[in-house]
């Protein structure tokens, strides 16, 4: 027989069992339903921690620390003993210049920590505020105002849209291009008069906290060439040149990740947006597989029902198949019949369980309300390629399935299949 | 020419043993048409399931074309099925839920034939059973005679060399069934197909050529038909 035959005759042997065919579909559709979303689930997943990163770091800025050396201990240590483990180490310049000796590596900035007392603005009203260097160029959500690569210019600052009102601006618009000041206090011993000094400063653009931001932090930000003098006035002496860690900057044409290997190799504690990201897909990827798990599970116990349908298809049609037999049809003919048939059902449990995964998919505006997530994030991405697959998969295992039945079919005695009585 | 040569075939085994066809021979020439007539368990539907090539007897030969098809492969037997032989049934075996046309297509479909060819032997055939207007209808809107004819469409459709028909009137009144048997005779006297017809009613047998009846799995008496100045067949007495 040819094979489009069939096939078409296949088809038609289910269509004249409507409901078994359908359920059989669904039991196996319910597997798909649930992969097709733990894909999709999946794919969106990584899209938006994709994003999440592009909005929080820059994938060339990599965070240099020292190393903590920690001796293997075992127990309490005895009392009086010198610890000779290296406490939180501190980079100094000479690490600096090792560190930017590696290839690969445009710059190493240290990360100064900065304070201010208060700001004041137009209003002469005193605020607290948060202070902080900005030297990488991860990007920021602007209110108004605009920036160069993602940093103020010396003698500006970024501020919060938080802080625009107390400091006496009616909108961040308005804000651009005025001043803020800010007191800067010496790090003293507690309890002396602190000296300081109010450093005035253009306010060049508003940021506020975007839906996609993990660690927004209200507050203003300077410049790290201002950042440098303000931690040059502020530290004592004592103090200075010890950075508790370096942001490095990589080259255009270096890959991040062999920079950080090479800079881990000068003994160095590195971090960056990869570690991140890594940790955030395995999350996904975890998430997914489970979801997947149980939809594997789902098929596999659909397989028993595929199993038992076509056994009862055989019983119903013996006498088809004997007659088709003495009709000169080939055992394996009568064989494919019976494995297309199969093929069938699991066509169509994997279009219905698409389709109804599709459909959920049109819950994906709201379910970003819910998660409030930013408008337009979907959450569930769906790629035709994983359909496609996913149903020639289940294709394959319902012929799997439908191996033991379609042999039953096959083996059939035609004489004993179409003994009337 | 169909050579049935010391048929024997048995079922069970030892003290269950049951002799179906005990060293049957008998020849039948091209385009006859025979009657074996026989009581229910006499082996006369053993004798015909090994003539077709379903059955395989444990002794002797069945020769058509000067094969013998005993001897041929699975897959050579299959295609002697599909080509040159076919079958009506007491029962009909029309597949009640497909169209007429589907049902008298099956044939030719095992047999790979081209679907524009399909379409105007399957045409033709149901024409030749008026049938021709229930080409679309499904088998099972069908009466009991129509189903019948519809089966004979579906075994004249590949035009065999030689048409079993199993009690083809056994579960018809005498009407239709007579239809039924005008149908057959003609298409064996119009196309020189040989009709082999196993039956237990006498009155259907006396109508063929020969008549061949069989008893307890030997054959009882073989008798010609002499009213016609038909050319006599050819014959062969068995040692009983």
């Amino acid at each position: 027989m040819r094979r489009r035959d069939i096939i078409r005759r296949a088809g038609r042997s289910l269509r004249q069992a409507k409901i078994r065919t359908l359920l059989t579909a669904l039991a196996i559709s319910v597997g798909a339903f649930t992969i097709t979303l733990a894909l999709a689930a999946g794919t969106g997943g990584k899209e938006y921690t994709d994003n999440l990163i592009k909005n929080n770091g820059d994938a060339r800025s990599l965070s240099v620390f020292a190393k903590t050396q920690q001796k293997e201990t075992e127990g309490p240590k005895k009392y009086g003993e010198i610890d000779d483990t290296v406490s939180q180490g501190y980079l100094g310049d000479s690490d600096i210049a090792k560190i930017k000796s590696v290839p690969g590596v445009e710059s190493a900035t240290p990360t100064y920590s900065v304070s201010a007392a208060y700001m004041v603005g137009p209003n002469n009203e005193k605020y607290e505020t948060e202070l902080s260097i900005k030297i990488d160029q991860t990007g920021v959500d602007l209110a108004a105002g605009s920036l160069e690569n993602n940093q103020p210019k010396p003698g500006t600052v970024l501020v919060s849209d938080s802080y625009i009102e107390v400091l006496g601006y009616t909108s961040a618009q308005e804000a651009i291009g005025k001043p803020i000041t800010l007191h800067i206090n010496k790090l003293s011993v507690p309890g002396m008069p602190a000296e300081g000094k109010n450093m005035t400063f253009t306010i060049a653009a508003v940021d506020k906290k975007s839906d996609t931001s993990l660690n927004y932090q209200d507050g203003v930000r300077v410049s790290a060439a201002d950042g440098k003098t303000i931690y040059d006035y502020q530290t004592p002496a004592a103090a200075a040149n010890q950075y508790f860690g370096v942001t490095v900057r990589t080259a255009d044409d270096a890959d991040p990740q062999m920079v950080q290997a090479a800079i881990k190799d000068k003994g160095y504690e590195v971090f960056s947006l990869q570690d991140i990201q890594q940790v955030l897909f395995t999350f996904v990827n975890v998430v997914m597989g489970g979801a997947a798990g149980f939809g594997a599970l789902a098929i596999l116990a659909s397989i028993f029902g595929i199993i038992n349908t076509q056994y009862i298809s055989v019983l119903e049609r013996t006498q088809q198949i004997g007659l088709m037999k003495a009709l000169g049809a080939r055992r394996k003919d009568i064989g494919k019949l019976f494995r297309y048939e199969a093929a069938w059902v699991g066509f169509l449990g994997g279009l219905i369980g698409t389709l109804l995964a599709l459909l959920v998919g049109l819950l994906n505006p709201w379910i970003a309300k819910q998660l409030n997530l930013e408008e337009g994030t979907n959450l569930l991405i769906f790629n035709p390629l994983y359909s496609v697959i996913l149903i020639l998969a289940l294709m394959l295992v319902a012929v799997v399935a439908g191996w033991l039945p379609s042999r039953k079919a096959a083996k059939l005695d035609p004489i004993e299949a179409l003994r009337t009585e | 020419m169909i050579q049935v040569r010391h048929i024997t075939k048995t079922y069970g085994k030892k003290q269950n043993k049951f002799v179906a066809l005990d060293d049957v021979s008998f020849s039948i020439p091209t385009g006859a048409s025979v009657a074996i007539l026989g009581k229910s368990g006499s082996g006369k539907s053993t004798l015909m399931h090994a003539m077709s090539g379903l059955d395989r007897p444990e002794q002797g030969e069945v020769v058509i074309d000067d094969e013998n098809i005993l001897k041929l492969k699975q897959k050579a037997v299959d295609r002697f099925r599909a080509t040159k032989i076919s079958f009506v049934f007491q029962s009909f075996f029309v597949q009640a839920n497909e169209t007429c046309f589907d049902n008298v297509s099956l044939p030719l479909e095992i047999a790979n034939v081209p679907a524009r060819e399909r379409k105007r032997r399957v045409v033709a055939a149901l024409e030749a059973v008026d049938l021709g207007d229930k080409v679309r209808s499904k088998a099972k809107n069908l009466s009991g005679g129509q189903k019948q004819r519809l089966a004979i469409a579906r075994a004249i459709v590949n035009e065999p060399q030689i048409l079993f028909a199993d009690e083809p009137t056994g579960n018809l009144d005498s009407a239709t069934g007579d239809i039924v048997e005008k149908l057959l005779f003609d298409y064996n006297k119009k196309n020189g197909t040989t009709l082999i017809v196993v039956t237990h009613d006498h009155d259907l047998a006396a109508k063929c050529d020969i008549k061949i009846t069989i008893k307890d799995g030997k054959i009882e008496s073989i008798s010609e038909r002499q009213a016609k100045s038909k050319k006599p067949a050819h014959r062969r007495r068995v040692q009983l």
